[in-house]
């Protein structure tokens, strides 16, 4: 590893420095990366990354191997994850004992450890480069592309791979308004949400009244399963940094804030690490690059509340104050942060800038579709075969990202439907799978792109139980400021309880769809306005799951406890008694060799039975 | 023939926008068809105000920052191709604009907030009476939050009491469904001087005013903060609260043993004893 203490003067230097570090760790290096993002670091990848630094050091000084710790691959559901170089061997689901015979075989011998790669379960195939495996084919991987190849505590690594070319392009030779249409061109929408057009955002930024201008970056993802901005800050921290150093040069601010998750440590923790050694190299700091402009970052914790995602109310946190938002009538390009100009984008979004410049707008534009350019970051989790975090180009339809990254439904279970765009999304049916993913396509459905959700659910699933779930965790979240949120979703939960546990009343949905037509109009904020979607989705697509419900008292899914009986198959029962034996009220009776019975009267739908049945005898009807 | 108000109104609608037209633009507010003109970035309901509209409001108060908390001020805006549901009490006009406070969709937002208030708070009158007004008769919701009995948390007692008093003894505790209106760790405060400020900015008549002859304090309830009483040296009724009276003295410079003198006695003491006094002069000149 190359030691710098200088700091850069001038544009030129990065690239110096980046064609030095290319030549010290050229294609024939041998390396070793161990994937520490969330899903693998759970697993137990930090373990494996010790072990294999200790075979290094063990391994004597005459070879030089690097082993070192990465962001993210995405392919969370077969982690962890140990990418070999030379020849990007990809091995998957490796455990501890594995680690010598990888450094045994792979490393020292240049042999491929085949039980550890990649099998596809349809061809039984089995892929060497993550390149080969279905999972990744499909992708695009412009924002998460570096994520699995570069350290993240380590500056000179995002360098080596290109990083802070972007900025020294942008502060040597193009002007802020450039920079704008360069994004413009780009047609980069933003990432948290709403799908703003960035540029349109910095230049009444730019062009607002006053001379402070501030920056933020919102990284106060909070959605239930989504990971996506967690992954890019935990993973590649620069790309933020020099995307909010390009916004910043445009918009003509010089203060930046990242606003995080305290619930995201190791988050914070690199990014802090990358903004000291940004510092420390002349990235930020009065006079980048021998430039006349100047920039600084500093970071927030926030203090877990959902709706500082929200941008007025995670500016009122920024400033000491409780977080609740405060009407838009005036924008926060006007009046923002401490009232000053202020422009913030989420996380995502910033570390697709640096890939805009490099690229150039117009080649940016070529990917995705007519109104969404680039690509899109999901996390795909739920009830599918390949859980993890993708990278989709914009227009890619449902189904691809579904069946072919992610592997279809699992346990050979159908789709009924997949629920994007966080709480204020909705769910998309079945027929609706070969609909384009764009920011316009999934708000005609009624549902939204949101930061990047994406919960696949099967049969099993209750769509009403699943708009209970949101509708909670909304209520639960709401600020309480106004009277629609507060007092509507809990309404709302109210007449939704009522539903699930069988107490409906003929009318609940239409008392649904008025409060949801009331919040949409008169809650103050975003979160409040689009609180509804998850019922009035479901409401369009599974109307009659609710109806089932009312006035059968019958789950179809069978979920809602109550709302559906067990009984055991005469056929299929066993008559071993284990039913019998756990039945904590006594409710089932039988003999030997006789298929036993419950007697419904006695049930309280525990569903004990129907979890320990070896034979799956135990039916919910 | 006009009357005097008439013919004041529009003294000052004149003077107000001479005064203006030299930096700024005056736009025209197109409210339920009737044009006013306003100063940039007035409200809304100033504008309604002006052109005599009544719009109900809650949270809305003149003396302290707008919150738009309540929602229950809702009009329709134009925004030419579709209209827009805001809030009159903090939509600054800055351009000309059209706006309508009676059509279907606002009327109906703004029963649909007052039902769930209604909801919220069932046993105020005050709120009875605005519903009424509306043409709400009643709400078609259960109660089913808790947090303060009949508290539509509309946070004007806590702005009063920050901006207007300085005290800030109550804020918001909770968030959420839970959200509540109280005293630091809901326990009596220590900051409270007991001067009612938020008892009487109340919309719907939730705190209220308490005192306690035996013990000679005041208590601002729900908040179980307690002040002792000033009491008459002569007749011994309570005059107003010991800590209002210090602050109001300390604001108005008048803190002299004479004018303490004076607030020893309630006024209707100090009166009998001011005119026994006279009698007494002119009974020496004599």
């Amino acid at each position: 590893m190359i030691s710098v203490s200088t700091k850069f003067t001038n544009s030129a230097d990065i690239e110096t420095l980046a064609q030095k570090l290319r030549i010290e760790g050229g294609p024939a290096a041998k390396s070793v990366r161990v994937c520490i993002g969330t899903g693998c670091a759970a697993k137990g990848s930090r373990r494996l990354y010790e072990l294999f630094c200790e075979a290094v050091e063990q391994s004597g000084q005459d070879v030089k191997v690097e082993a070192k710790c990465v962001g993210c691959h995405g392919f969370c559901e077969r982690g962890p994850i140990v990418v070999v170089e030379p020849g990007q061997i990809f091995y998957q689901q490796v455990e501890e004992p594995d680690v010598a015979e990888i450094f045994r075989e792979t490393v020292m011998g240049g042999r491929v450890v085949e039980r550890l790669l990649y099998e596809d379960p349809n061809t039984g195939k089995k892929a060497e480069k993550a390149d080969e495996i279905d999972f990744y084919k499909v992708q695009e991987r412009i924002v998460l592309g570096n994520n699995g190849l570069i350290d993240p505590t380590k500056i000179t690594d995002y360098i080596a791979e290109g990083g802070y070319k972007a900025l020294a392009k942008v502060l040597s030779s193009m002007t802020p308004d450039e920079v704008i249409s360069e994004v413009e061109v780009a047609g980069l929408r933003g990432r948290g949400g709403g799908g703003f057009p960035t540029a349109r955002k910095w230049r009444s930024c730019r062009e607002a009244k006053g001379s402070t201008k501030y920056v933020i970056c919102n990284g106060d993802e909070g959605d239930p399963g989504a990971f996506m901005d967690r992954s890019i800050m935990e993973g590649n921290p620069h790309s933020v940094i020099e995307g909010m150093l390009i916004g910043a040069y445009a918009i003509g601010s010089n203060q930046g804030y990242i606003y995080v998750r305290n619930e995201y440590p190791l988050a914070v923790e690199h990014l802090r690490m990358a903004i000291s050694q940004a510092r420390e190299f002349g990235l930020l700091g009065k006079n980048i690059l021998g430039s006349s402009f100047s920039f600084d970052i500093r970071i927030n914790r926030g203090g877990g509340a959902f709706v500082c995602g929200e941008s007025t109310a995670l500016m009122a946190s920024l400033e000491g104050r409780s977080g609740e938002p405060r009407a838009k009538y005036v924008h926060t390009v006007e009046s923002g942060l401490l009232e000053k100009p202020t422009n913030l984008n989420n996380v995502e979004t910033w570390a697709n800038v640096p890939a805009i410049i490099n690229r150039g707008g117009k080649s940016f534009a070529e990917i995705g579709t007519e109104k969404s350019k680039g690509t899109k970051v999901f996390s795909l989790v739920g009830k599918v075969v390949n859980t993890g975090l993708v990278e989709v180009p914009m227009g890619i339809t449902l189904r691809q990202i579904i069946d072919q990254i992610g592997g279809g439904v699992r346990d050979g279970k159908s789709f009924k439907a997949v629920q994007t765009g966080g709480p204020s999304g909705g769910c998309i049916p079945a027929e609706h799978l070969d609909a384009r993913v764009d920011f316009d396509e999934l708000t005609k459905l009624g549902s939204m792109m949101g930061s990047g959700g994406m919960i696949v659910m099967d049969e099993d699933t209750c769509m009403v139980n699943v708009a209970k779930y949101f509708t909670n965790f909304l209520k639960e979240e709401s600020c309480g400021k106004c009277t629609p949120c507060r007092e509507g979703l809990a309404q709302m939960f109210y007449i939704l309880d009522r539903i699930t546990d069988g107490e409906g009343q003929v009318g609940d949905v239409e008392r649904l769809e008025g409060l949801a037509e009331l919040l949409d109009g008169t809650a103050l904020c975003a979160l409040g306005k689009t609180a509804a979607n998850p019922i009035i989705s479901t409401i369009r697509y599974f109307r009659d799951e609710y109806d089932a419900h009312i006035k059968e008292k019958h789950c179809p899914a069978k979920e809602c406890r109550g709302l559906f009986r067990y009984e055991i198959d005469s056929e299929a029962c066993k008559a071993c008694g284990i039913c019998m034996k756990n039945c904590p009220v006594d409710a089932i009776t039988g003999e030997k060799k006789v298929p036993h019975v419950i007697d419904q009267e006695k049930c309280t739908l525990c569903g004990t039975c129907w979890e320990k049945c070896p034979f799956a005898a135990v039916l919910k009807v | 023939m006009h009357t005097l108000r008439d013919l004041l109104g529009k003294m000052s609608v004149c003077s107000g926008v001479k005064s203006i037209r030299k930096d700024y633009p005056v736009p025209t507010v197109t409210i339920d068809g009737c044009k006013v003109r306003v100063k940039k970035d007035a409200t809304i309901l100033d504008a309604a105000r002006r052109a005599g509209i009544w719009i109900p409001t809650l949270c809305y108060h003149p003396s302290v920052p707008c919150d738009a908390s309540c929602r229950i001020c809702m009009v329709e805006l134009d925004r030419g191709e579709w209209r827009q549901l805001v809030t009159a009490c903090n939509y600054p006009v800055r351009r000309d604009i059209t706006v309508y406070t009676s059509s279907e969709r606002a009327q109906q937002a703004r029963r649909g907030v007052m039902e769930l208030l209604l909801a919220k708070a069932p046993e105020s009158q005050e709120l009875k009476e605005l519903a009424k007004r509306m043409g709400v008769k009643e709400t078609r919701y259960p109660k089913v939050t808790e947090s303060q009995r009949n508290c539509i948390l509309c946070g004007l007692c806590v702005q009063i009491c920050e901006h207007i008093i300085g005290k800030a003894a109550i804020g918001f505790a909770g968030r959420g469904v839970d959200k509540a209106v109280a005293a630091p760790f809901r326990q009596p405060s220590e900051d409270c001087i007991g001067c009612g400020a938020c008892a009487a900015i109340c919309p719907v008549g939730t705190i209220k005013v308490r005192f306690h002859e035996e013990e000679k304090e005041i208590e601002i309830s729900p908040f179980k903060s307690r002040a002792k009483m000033l009491v008459c040296q002569e007749c011994g009724s309570l005059i107003a609260s010991t800590p209002v009276n210090e602050q109001a003295l300390t604001k108005a410079n008048l803190n002299s043993e004479e004018f303490r003198e004076r607030l020893r006695l309630c006024p209707k003491c100090r009166r009998l004893k001011t005119v026994a006094q006279l009698g007494a002069v002119t009974f020496r000149k004599k």
